[in-house]
């Protein structure tokens, strides 16, 4: 009886165990021991770019035999909780896409390896790779361009009977008044639409002469921020743009429910990457202007961002082979062929001469418009870690200044106090 | 496979007691090992509930007390956390403040609905039991991120409020984007989810003696003594049951301003529910320790009021046999 009943415990234990482990293999994903080297890759975006990258993938695959890659996908919205969770359990994949303002977090965090050397980068511009080397390391590849404009649709504008502004020369009074005129002629068509965009705010800070970093801190004067929301407030009141509730709407609700995108605005500004969603939400044809200025401003203010960069964890078990694949991302002609645009316009001149016929139209045209513009642009240099509550703070502090709970005054300080310390923190 | 587990010990004890063999065991002994093989079974569960809820809620008093931004290792700073929260972050005090007006309106709007419509459907109604699932159902919903996005639809500025108020000439709102009423909405949100506080309260109808409405009717009471002589008394536990209930719920609610705000807590904060701003400092701001520290404030509050309704229920709730 005794040993039936001990077979009996070792049975139920087993069958614990059995129980325990299957579900642990679940979790791991089963993966078959190929003798293959493992890799993850996350990213973010669309379910149009997860079928591209998918492509992608597979023709690397194709190209290194023993190298197996894994493609972590989600959407941008909790795409950065997703990332941070893993790297705290240890658990960060190979190479992770980042954009800009995570770039400092990550960096700055010690979470990221230096690809100095492990990924050819002499046909890649150089501006923008410098945005990924962050204090002498160059921690990230940027996966190619995009740049903040003024994107407005002129068939709009002209029904208005207002003219085209020459954007070489224009200012942003002119841009409001132009707005005013527009919205003023009828037809339920709103001249602008404001956003609380820090590449907006960083341009202008330039065309004044300031920068929006400077270094580990905010570079921007409580006037500049004064002057900025100052145009916010304009645009309000004559109406040009909607008012700060539907603005705000409006701001939530991204391309498609833009009045860009829905054809019912005249003007707004986008990152260039954005023309294609807009015209083709739009159904109009939208053209590229560049930013209005400052008075007297002595430059444009404008640059080339890098849409997002690929950065190799720096616990990678396998960091030559994920700088293989980034170096594929960026210089194979082939991937390019397959991801064309969709992370923003390709830096590396060669492979850009490759696929520049394949591209779609409103992409020749944002090439054709960064290739006038590009003796104008400002260096981009990397914003400092925290930049990413920076942006949600000025989002809010603008709420603040536009809905009127708060003098413009009291909202510079405050967000230059929030903002310094959430960088310091 | 559980079936196979609880079929085959029983013929095998058929066998392992051959007559007269060992019988004198102590029957302590065979208990014992019944319980024994009792934890086992249990074991994967207790297994889970260390791994899955002891471990992290130790964990997260743990971070509380630390500066922790999951990318780097936790740095014991003491109760600075806690310090900061009630010093310096005008954020924390706004957050409990908007949560506080929350519950407050809320609540009591709530509960009043959901108990006049549990009188109006006690009258005994042809088809009760259609309109008891039609009116809970909100309570079933209320919590969705689908009805979120309903709601952030229908008080939108071209929604289908505004359309409607259009009708009779007023120029509405954008309702859920103007820092003034975007609370509104989401109290509107709150109180529409009356359906389960009031299929208890309905319970709570019906176990009130027929005969004591009949006793009052002979002494000539109307209809509004009864409810506030008879009713209302008699109901007071489930009153309290229910208070108790929404109070801690709603202290605790997430999801709604999560998504009517698109997880930012505007416009201008108007809609930072204490929750929210817990999970802004965790994941975005990667301040894990400090929201560590902010779910143990929540805690407290949340045992603070409750040990306060139960103390001042002494006061107010009848309870038929105490007399």
């Amino acid at each position: 009886m005794s040993f039936s009943s001990r077979t009996k415990i070792w049975t139920v234990a087993l069958l614990a165990a059995t129980v325990m482990t299957s579900v642990g293999a679940c979790g791991g994903g089963d993966k078959a021991d190929s003798g293959k080297v493992e890799l993850r890759f996350s990213y973010w975006g669309s379910d149009s770019r997860q079928k591209l990258t998918e492509q992608v993938i597979k023709k690397f695959e194709e190209k290194n035999p023993t190298i197996n890659v894994e493609g972590d996908f989600s959407d941008f919205n909790n795409y950065y909780e997703k990332l941070a969770t893993k790297v705290a359990a240890n658990d960060a994949p190979d190479v992770m896409s980042i954009e800009i303002r995570g770039l400092g977090e990550y960096a700055g965090r010690g979470a990221l390896a230096d690809l100095a050397g492990k990924v050819v980068t002499t046909d890649l511009d150089q501006q923008a790779l410098a945005a990924g080397n962050i204090d002498s390391k160059q921690y990230a590849i940027p996966s190619g361009v995009n740049a903040f404009s003024m994107l407005v649709n002129k068939a709009t504008i002209e029904k208005a009977k207002q003219k085209v502004p020459d954007d070489k020369s224009w200012t942003w009074d002119d841009w409001i008044n132009l707005a005013k005129q527009i919205s003023a002629s009828g037809g339920g068509i709103t001249g602008a639409e404001y956003n609380y965009n820090p590449a907006w705010l960083q341009i202008f800070a330039a065309q004044r002469g300031e920068k929006l970093y400077d270094g580990k801190k905010l570079g921007v004067s409580p006037d500049t921020l004064k002057a900025w929301w100052g145009i916010h407030q304009q645009l309000i009141q004559t109406k040009g743009s909607p008012d700060a509730a539907k603005s705000s709407e409006l701001i939530a609700g991204g391309v498609e429910q833009s009045p860009l995108g829905t054809n019912t605005g005249a003007t707004g500004m986008w990152w260039s990457n954005q023309l294609g969603g807009l015209t083709k939400a739009s159904g109009q044809e939208l053209t590229l202007l560049r930013m209005p200025k400052v008075k007297e401003a002595t430059t444009s203010g404008m640059f080339l961002q890098p849409s997002m960069f690929y950065t190799v964890a720096a616990k990678s078990e396998h960091p030559a082979e994920a700088a293989k694949f980034i170096d594929f991302m960026v210089n194979d002609p082939d991937a390019a062929s397959i991801l064309l645009s969709d992370r923003g316009l390709p830096t590396n001149a060669k492979v850009l001469a490759a696929v520049k016929d394949k591209l779609p139209a409103v992409d020749q045209k944002t090439l054709a418009f960064i290739d006038e513009v590009r003796s104008e642009l400002s260096p981009i240099a990397a914003p400092p870690k925290g930049a990413l509550q920076v942006d949600d703070i000025l989002k809010r502090i603008t709420e603040e200044v536009v809905f009127a709970k708060t003098t413009p005054d009291a909202a510079a300080q405050k967000f230059l106090t929030e903002a310094n310390a959430a960088i310091a923190g | 496979m559980s079936d196979s587990i609880a079929v085959t010990p029983a013929p095998r004890r058929a066998h392992a007691k051959p007559p007269g063999a060992r019988r004198a065991k102590p029957v302590n002994a065979h208990k014992r090992r019944e319980a024994r093989t009792a934890y086992l079974f249990l074991a994967p569960w207790f297994l889970g509930l260390l791994v899955i809820t002891v471990g992290p809620i130790l964990a997260s008093l743990y971070l509380s007390f630390t500066d922790f931004n999951m990318l780097e290792t936790a740095k014991w700073i003491g109760l600075d956390n806690y310090a900061k929260m009630f010093t310096e972050d005008t954020r924390f005090l706004t957050s409990l403040k908007v949560t506080t007006i929350y519950v407050v309106v809320s609540v009591p709007l709530q509960l009043a609905f959901a108990l006049g419509l549990a009188l109006a459907l006690d009258r005994g109604l042809r088809g009760l039991s259609f309109y008891r699932s039609i009116y809970y159902l909100p309570s079933l919903l209320g919590g969705s991120v689908a009805i979120a996005i309903l709601w952030r639809k229908l008080f939108g500025s071209d929604g289908l409020v505004n359309a409607l108020l259009d009708v009779f000439g007023i120029q509405g709102a954008g309702w859920v984007s103007d820092p003034n009423t975007a609370l509104g909405t989401l109290i509107l949100l709150h109180v529409w989810t009356f359906g389960a506080p009031m299929v208890i309260f309905l319970a709570g109808l019906r176990q009130i003696p027929q005969s004591y409405y009949e006793a009052a009717q002979v002494d000539g009471a109307g209809k509004l003594r009864q409810f506030r002589s008879i009713t209302l008394p008699l109901l007071t536990p489930i009153i309290f049951f229910n208070l108790v209930l929404e109070v801690i719920k709603s202290f605790q609610s997430f999801t709604q301003s999560f998504i009517v705000s698109s997880g930012t807590g505007g416009p201008v904060d108007s809609t930072l529910f204490y929750t929210l701003y817990l999970y802004l400092k965790g994941f975005k701001s990667y301040d894990m320790g400090y929201a560590a520290a902010m779910a143990w404030v929540l805690l407290l509050i949340i045992a603070g009021l409750t040990g306060v309704n139960f103390l001042a229920s002494k006061y107010w709730v009848f309870y038929g046999d105490t007399k």
